[in-house]
C-alpha cells in the first residue's frame, strides 16, 4: 500500500519516488501567485508545493479559495503574476497550455458534442500529427481501460453522466501526458457512483504512475484519494501533508474544522495549573504548547477534540469539586444514528458561554433527546491551538 | 344550523348521531362554492384555447392562402385570371413558368440573385462568426468599443446611407458589379449577424474552448473545428434570416445595380409588373412571384427545426 512511500521530509518535503519513469514529472509551485485584474488580494497567494513525481496530490479548500485558480495556472489557463511553475526541470511559467504536456479533465467534462466518442478521445494526437492508426490504437486501448469501446461511435449527448465521465478521462489518458490535472470531476455524478468512480480514478492513477493534480472541495475525497493533501484557505496554502498526518495533526483550527466530517469540536478554554480546564475536569496538555500560549500573553487556548475522542464518563473518574459529575456535561439536542454509529449533537457550558459540541456514540446505546451526557476528551487526542493565531501549540 | 343543533343536545340524544348531519352540509357548504370556481376557471381555459387556436387558424389561413392563390394562379390562362380569379385553373399552364423563366428573363436574374446572394450570405457569416467570437470570448482594450460600434451599425437607416454610398462605390468602380453589391450586402448584414452571434458564443461553455486549448489545437483551430460546430443552431437561425433579408433586398441594387444583365430578382420582378403597363402577362408575373418565393419556401422548410432550436439555444442551460 501507500504507507510505503511516505518517509516524509517535511510538510513542504518530497517523497522518495517508487518508480522512476524516464522523464522526472515532477511538479513545483515556487511562489507563485495570481492576482484577478482589478482585485486588490491575489487570489493565490505565494503558493509554494512540491509534487513528486508519480504522486496524487489533492488540492481541497472551501470554495473561492484558490485551488482551481491553483490548477489552472499550472495548466497555462490563468496567468501567473508572480513566482514561477516548473513541471520537472523545465520552468513552463509563461509557456501556452500545449507546449506543457498535461491533460486536464473538466468539471463539466467539457466534451466537443459534435465528435464522436472516438474522435473526442483522439483529438489531441490528430491535432499532434500522430498517424490514423496509432490513434486508433491508442484510443482503443484507452477505451478497454475504461470500459468505454461499445461507445466509441457515439456522440457524448447519447451518453450517460458516469460514461462521459470517463470519455472526459480517456481524453487525459490517450494522450500519456507529464501530468494529468482533474478539476472536479467527481461533482456531477449522484452520490453512489461518486464513490465507486472515486476508487477507479485513484486506482487508475496508480496504475499509470502520471503525477495527477486533482482538485476538490470535498475533504473526504481528499482524504481517500491522495497521497498527499494541501488545504487551502484565502488563497494562501494552510498546511500539506499525508491524509493520515491531515488528520492526525492539523497544522491550525482552519484545517482541524475542515478535515474530518462531522467537524472538530474546537472550544475556547481557560489555562489552569497542569493543562486545561475542560467542564469539571482538567485535561493533561502539554506543558511547552501553555507556556507558548502564555508567552503570548494568552490566557486561555482551543482545544480541538474530534466527536469520536470522546469518552463517556459518569462520575467514575475524578472531579475537581466532589459534588459535580466529573467532566463536561452535554445535553443532547439531536441525535443521528448512523447505523454503526451515532452522532450526538449537544450544547455543553463551557468557558463561560454555551458552546454546541457533536460526541460520536456508540450505535447500539444512543442516549435520547434532552438527557445529559458527561464526556471527557481522550488522553493524547486533543489538539491544542493557539487563540489568537489559531496556530497549532502541540507536536 | 349550529343553533338547532346546540337546542338538539341538552335532550339526551345520542351526540355522535347528531353530530354527523350537521356536519355534513358543512363540508357540502365548503365544497359548494370551491367546486363551480374550478369548473369556471377550467371553462375559462377552454375559452381560451378555442380562442386562441381560432386565433392561429386565422392567421395560418391569411398567411397559406394568398401563396396558395398565387402559386393557382400562376397555372392559369390570363383571360381565366381576369374572368374568374378565384376558379381553379381548367388545365395547368406549366409553360407559364417556362415563359417566365426564359422570355421574361427570370432565370438570368434568378441566377444573379443567387450568385450576389450566395457570396454575400457566406461572407456575411464567417465575418460575422468571426467577429462575434473575438467579441464574446476575448477580453481585449476596445472590445466593448467595437461591439457597440455594431450596434450602432444597427440602429442606422439604410436609406440615410444610400448617397454617399452610390458615390463611395462609383469612385471604387464598384457599381454595377457582383463584388460590389456583395460588399455592400456583407457591410449591411453584419452588425445584426454580430449582434446575435455575440450572444450566442457568450452561451457556450468555456471549458470546451479551453479544453482544444490544452488538446494544443490553435486559436483557428479551436474556432472552426469546435467552436464554430457548436455554434450550428445559432449560425442557422441567423443565416436564414440573413438569407430572407438579402434574397428580398430591393433598395439597394435598385440603387447601386443597374446595368443590364447583372440585375437580381427583386428588380426582374418590378420590371416584370412595370412592362404590364397595357398588354399585361398577369400568369407570367405571377409564375415569375412563385419562382422567386420557392427558394426561400425550401430553406425554411429544410431549416425549420434548427430555426426553432437556435432561437430557443441558451434558455436551457
Amino acid at each position: 500500500m501507500d504507507q510505503t512511500i511516505s518517509p516524509l521530509l517535511g510538510s513542504s518535503g518530497t517523497f522518495l519516488p517508487v518508480k522512476g519513469p524516464l522523464t522526472m514529472a515532477t511538479v513545483t509551485f515556487d511562489q507563485a501567485t495570481r492576482v484577478y485584474p482589478g482585485s486588490e488580494r491575489p487570489a493565490v497567494d505565494k503558493l509554494e508545493l512540491d509534487i513528486a513525481d508519480g504522486e496524487f496530490l489533492v488540492l481541497v479548500g472551501p470554495s473561492g479559495c484558490g485551488k482551481s485558480t491553483s490548477l489552472r495556472m499550472l495548466a497555462g489557463l490563468e496567468d501567473v503574476n508572480e513566482g514561477a511553475i516548473r513541471i520537472g526541470e523545465r520552468d513552463v511559467t509563461h509557456l501556452p497550455p500545449k507546449d506543457r504536456d498535461i491533460a486536464m479533465v473538466f468539471q463539466n467534462y467539457a466534451l466537443y458534442p459534435h465528435m464522436t466518442v472516438a474522435d473526442n478521445m483522439g483529438f489531441a494526437l490528430k491535432i499532434a500529427g500522430v498517424p490514423k492508426a496509432t490513434i486508433r490504437q491508442k484510443v482503443e486501448d484507452a477505451a478497454k481501460i475504461l470500459d468505454l469501446t461499445e461507445y466509441l461511435g457515439r456522440k457524448p449527448k447519447a451518453l450517460s453522466g458516469g460514461q462521459r465521465q470517463r470519455v472526459a478521462m480517456g481524453r487525459a489518458i490517450v494522450r500519456e501526458p507529464q501530468v494529468f490535472l482533474m478539476d472536479e470531476p467527481l461533482s456531477n455524478l449522484d452520490a453512489k457512483l461518486r464513490v465507486s468512480t472515486r476508487t477507479q480514478i485513484a486506482s487508475l492513477q496508480r496504475r499509470l504512475g502520471i503525477t495527477t493534480v486533482y482538485v476538490t472541495h470535498d475533504q473526504v475525497e481528499a482524504l481517500t484519494m491522495g497521497d498527499r493533501v494541501a488545504v487551502l484557505k484565502g488563497g494562501l496554502l494552510q498546511q500539506v501533508d499525508s491524509p493520515r498526518n491531515m488528520y492526525d495533526r492539523p497544522a491550525n483550527v482552519f484545517v482541524a474544522g475542515f478535515i474530518g466530517s462531522p467537524a472538530m469540536n474546537l472550544v475556547e478554554v481557560p489555562i489552569v495549573d497542569g493543562g486545561v480546564k475542560f467542564g469539571n475536569s482538567v485535561v493533561p496538555v502539554n506543558r511547552d504548547a501553555i507556556a507558548e500560549a502564555a508567552n503570548k500573553g494568552d490566557t486561555t487556548v482551543t482545544v480541538g477534540i474530534r466527536p469520536e475522542h470522546f469518552d463517556l464518563v459518569n462520575g467514575e473518574t475524578k472531579s475537581l469539586s466532589k459534588d459535580d459529575k466529573a467532566g463536561l456535561a452535554v445535553t443532547v439536542n439531536v441525535v443521528e444514528e448512523l447505523g454503526a454509529d451515532g452522532y450526538v449533537y449537544g450544547t455543553a457550558h463551557v468557558g463561560g458561554q454555551d458552546k454546541d459540541l457533536v460526541v460520536r456514540v456508540n450505535g447500539r446505546e444512543v442516549p435520547m433527546k434532552g438527557e445529559t451526557l458527561h464526556v471527557v476528551p481522550r488522553a493524547g487526542e486533543t489538539h491544542v491551538f493557539s487563540t489568537s493565531t489559531g496556530e497549532r501549540l502541540t507536536d | 344550523m349550529t343553533d338547532t343543533q346546540t337546542g338538539a343536545v341538552p335532550e339526551g340524544e345520542p351526540v355522535t348521531t347528531q353530530l354527523v348531519p350537521p356536519e355534513l352540509p358543512g363540508i357540502d357548504k365548503r365544497d359548494a362554492p370551491s367546486a363551480p370556481g374550478k369548473r369556471q376557471s377550467g371553462s375559462e381555459g377552454r375559452v381560451l384555447n378555442v380562442f386562441s387556436h381560432a386565433f392561429l387558424v386565422v392567421w395560418g389561413l391569411l398567411v397559406t392562402l394568398p401563396v396558395l392563390w398565387a402559386i393557382m394562379t400562376s397555372l392559369k390562362t390570363d383571360s381565366e385570371i381576369l374572368k374568374s380569379p378565384w376558379a381553379l385553373p381548367d388545365e395547368l399552364k406549366w409553360n407559364n413558368w417556362s415563359r417566365a423563366w426564359q422570355d421574361a428573363n427570370m432565370g438570368d436574374y434568378f441566377m444573379n440573385s443567387v450568385i450576389v446572394v450566395g457570396g454575400s450570405l457566406v461572407g456575411t457569416m464567417l465575418l460575422g462568426a468571426m467577429a462575434a467570437y473575438v467579441i464574446a470570448r476575448f477580453e481585449f482594450p476596445g472590445n466593448r468599443f467595437i461591439y457597440y460600434l455594431f450596434i450602432s451599425g444597427m440602429s442606422f437607416p439604410i436609406i440615410l446611407a444610400l448617397v454617399p454610398l452610390f458615390f463611395v462605390m462609383d469612385n471604387m468602380g464598384l457599381l454595377n458589379t457582383y463584388h460590389g453589391l456583395i460588399l455592400v450586402y456583407i457591410g449591411y448584414s453584419l452588425p445584426f449577424t454580430v449582434f446575435f452571434l455575440t450572444s450566442f458564443f457568450r452561451t457556450l461553455p468555456t471549458s470546451v474552448a479551453e479544453a482544444a486549448i490544452l488538446d494544443g489545437a490553435s486559436h483557428t483551430r479551436t474556432f472552426f473545428q469546435v467552436m464554430l460546430p457548436m455554434a450550428k443552431p445559432g449560425l442557422i437561425s441567423v443565416g436564414i434570416f440573413n438569407f430572407l433579408g438579402q434574397w428580398n433586398q430591393y433598395l439597394l441594387p435598385t440603387v447601386l445595380n443597374t446595368g443590364e444583365g447583372k440585375q437580381v430578382l427583386p428588380q426582374g420582378l418590378v420590371e416584370l409588373a412595370a412592362t404590364q403597363g397595357y398588354d399585361g402577362d398577369w400568369s407570367g408575373l405571377f409564375a415569375g412571384l412563385v419562382l422567386a418565393t420557392l427558394p426561400v419556401l425550401a430553406v425554411y422548410i429544410v431549416f425549420q427545426r434548427q430555426v426553432q432550436a437556435g432561437l430557443t439555444a441558451g434558455a436551457l442551460k
